[in-house]
């Protein structure tokens, strides 16, 4: 029964205008019908043959109730944008259509611009608010993230990858982090937001290690380094100035610090002015200071506020390594350990046995090119293997 | 026995009068000829004296009937359609939803409103009006999807002291059937859960919650389990049911027939939004009907409406971002 006016709710049948059988065009009038206002027909949705009416006469009917079958074709009902009803071998479409539109028909964009998300709001970079108040509440990071495979847009991690990866840490044995651990971390994290990279150059230390043995009281290898990048430093200082936004922070005294291990992390005690005092002035300061650090009892002024750190990675028998300055810092000296290796001496016309190691200068390269710091690890190198001049 | 919407709204209507000597009946043929869809059917005959015949003028009819609660009575206006409501309006807005704020005197009347589109009823004969009556304090707003709401809504419609704007959905008048009415109900303000579901919460109301219900057993069979909230009445808003939804489901989508602008989806989401920010896995969406006149062609009116289809569709790209 379609709707057949404003305020029409049902209709009664007084004539049936096509019987069972007639072959109809679309639009022709099948059934005669009664409403409390007129007399109106019912015509046909589509062309066909009438099949059944399966309604009777002077009876009243809702609007939206099927009144009848029409058999028509495929291709018929598919031009009238009918609902298809298989039954049987044959296809039939009710005479009233349902008030819905058949699906496939249309399609709608689901809103009035029909941009249904922002499309900046997907991908792997994307932290949805659910998730970042997850994640501040767990007090996690995006990098406790980087073992999530995301499943949804662009590889974005979704609330129910995150919860699932956290419901599967509970299945494992779990530990509490040290202070130390934990401080770590959030240091090298933030500093894993720049781009590093690291350059290497061997230096011989021979000349080093007689200057060491003739020296009282002796200064430990890292100390040689230490006082060879900050009178490199001194020559010129801009390599270890800082970036921020679109000015280049220089520093402003040579203030360096050391790498010291202790349980569970590192710790940089700092040797300020360390451009401004020889070598041998520095040891027992640079002694006192490793055992406070061990102690973790370092005093607030040996601590923060340098602007490049010394790393003897060559203790833990590590020749090459790629240490990661600290955030604050634009770059980080490594040493490695030192080696026999076989050096072609021309003055003699033969290979010689010399005490070889690594120099390693990881660096932010915003701030720093490979040429510049390939010069500054040069001059380094330079000084290392004149000790008398540290 | 099986009983539909409209005869539901009737029959809430009859059961008002019989326990209520307060109640009355105000609508342009609403008396013997028994209403333009027959929601009054032979109430004039059965109730006489208390279903009135009023002359063609919203005005005259919601006015009187405001007058008629001043004095302790409890009228039920019908509307031939929501869509003429709004030559009432000024009756409905400034006195009856600010009488009590004024004067202290309760203004306990229903307005009966058969809104929302049918195929080819057009611009004059298809809108859904409940945003603009949300939007003024002192008025209630119910929307029932079902016919057990619609029975124990309008009852407590009747019987609630506010002026209610009962919001009865034509296209569910004939379409949607039970098997008995209701003995109990939830009470006005709180929405129901009228599918459980994990993965997104659709909040619908009125004809919606059926194409809310369709387009998520459509999902079933791709993994996804949707929840759909049905408001049941859109002022007051149960923001506590919503939220708790989107706090299982991370997602949501408001699907409303009324026009978007300003519209009770776009509250929905600004509560969620405002209160339940970190609830939020991907940014709510809605799905309203398009901003443009109701149109006649019943192809057109079929894609100017969200339905099924076009929910299915928001949810998916929801799903998968």
């Amino acid at each position: 029964m379609p709707q057949l006016g404003e305020s029409i709710a049902e209709a009664a049948i007084i004539n049936f205008l096509a019987p069972p059988g007639t072959v109809v065009k679309a639009d022709q009038d099948l059934i005669e019908v009664e409403t409390n206002k007129a007399t109106m027909t019912v015509t046909a949705p589509c062309a066909g043959r009438v099949g059944a009416y399966t309604v009777e006469l002077n009876e009243s009917y809702a609007v939206g109730a099927v009144l009848g079958q029409i058999e028509a074709t495929v291709e018929e009902i598919e031009r009238s944008g009918l609902i298809l009803q298989v039954t049987g071998e044959s296809v039939e479409a009710d005479v009233e259509a349902r008030p819905e539109a058949p699906a496939g028909a249309y399609r709608v964009q689901p809103t009035v611009r029909g941009l249904p998300v922002p499309a900046n709001a997907a991908g792997a970079s994307y932290l949805s608010p659910r998730l970042k108040a997850r994640m501040s509440e767990l007090g996690l990071h995006a990098a406790d993230l980087a073992g999530i495979a995301g499943s949804g847009a662009a590889g974005r991690v979704t609330i129910e990858d995150f919860e699932k990866f956290i419901a599967s840490l509970e299945k494992q044995k779990m530990s509490k982090a040290s202070t130390m651990r934990v401080a770590v971390a959030d240091a090298m994290r933030r500093s894993w937001t720049r781009p590093i990279a690291t350059v290497g150059l061997p230096v011989q230390l021979d000349p080093l290690l007689a200057h060491r043995k003739a020296s009282s009281p002796k200064p430990g290898p890292a100390l040689y380094a230490l006082r060879a990048l900050a009178i490199a430093l001194s020559e010129n200082s801009a390599p270890a100035g800082r970036l921020v936004g679109k000015k280049v922070i220089h520093p402003s005294s040579i203030d360096v610090g050391f790498a010291v291990e202790a349980e569970d992390g590192v710790l940089v005690p700092v040797i300020r002015h360390a451009d401004q005092k020889p070598l041998k002035e520095l040891v027992s300061r640079y002694n006192e200071l490793v055992e406070l650090a061990r102690e973790r009892k370092l005093p607030a002024d040996a601590t923060g506020g340098s602007i490049a750190t010394v790393t003897n990675y060559g203790t833990f028998g590590l020749i090459w390594a790629t240490p990661i300055p600290l955030p604050e810092q634009t770059m980080v000296l490594g040493m490695g350990a030192g080696r026999r290796m076989p050096f072609w001496d021309e003055t003699k016309n033969q290979f010689v046995p010399v005490l070889e190691a690594y120099l390693t200068l990881s660096f932010d390269h915003r701030v720093l090119d490979g040429g510049g710091a390939g010069r500054l690890l040069a001059r380094i190198a330079d000084l290392m293997r004149h000790p008398e001049l540290l | 026995m099986s009983i539909t919407y409209l005869e539901a709204i009737r029959e809430a209507q009859a059961v008002a009068l019989r326990d209520d000597p307060r109640v009355f009946i105000y609508g342009q043929d609403v008396g013997a000829f028994g209403g333009a869809f027959k929601a009054t059917k032979n109430l004039a005959r059965e109730f006489p004296g208390r279903v009135f015949d009023a002359p063609i003028s919203e005005d005259a009819m919601v006015g009187m009937a405001v007058g008629a609660a001043v004095e302790g009575l409890r009228p039920i206006v019908e509307m031939q359609f929501a869509d003429f409501s709004t030559a009432g309006f000024n009756q409905i807005v400034n006195q009856a939803a600010t009488l009590f704020w004024r004067t202290q005197v309760p203004c306990s009347m229903t307005v009966r409103l058969p809104f929302g589109g049918t195929s080819g009823s057009g611009p004059f004969h298809s809108q859904s009006l409940e945003a603009i009556y949300a939007h003024y304090p002192g008025l209630i707003v119910l929307t029932p999807a079902t016919v057990e709401d619609a029975y124990s809504m309008l009852l407590e419609a009747v019987a609630i002291d506010d002026p209610v704007i009962f919001c009865e959905h034509k296209f569910l008048y004939y379409h949607l059937k039970a098997e008995k009415l209701p003995s109990e109900a939830l009470p006005v303000g709180k929405a129901r859960i009228a599918r459980e579901g994990r993965d997104l919460t659709i909040v619908a109301y009125s004809a919606m919650v059926h194409e809310a219900l369709a387009a998520a057993a459509e999902l079933v069979p791709e993994g996804w389990e949707i929840e759909v909230v049905d408001l049941r009445s859109v002022k007051p808003l149960d923001t506590d049911t919503i939220m708790a939804s989107v706090a299982r489901t991370g997602r949501l989508l408001c699907v409303g027939e009324a026009w978007p602008w300003g519209g009770v989806t776009a509250e929905v989401i600004a509560r969620v939004a405002t209160e339940g920010f970190g609830l939020l896995d991907v940014p709510p969406q809605r799905l309203n009907a398009k901003d443009t006149p109701v149109p006649y062609h019943p192809n057109l009116w079929a894609a100017h409406r969200p339905a099924a289809r076009a929910i299915t569709d928001a949810a998916r790209k929801m799903l998968r971002l």
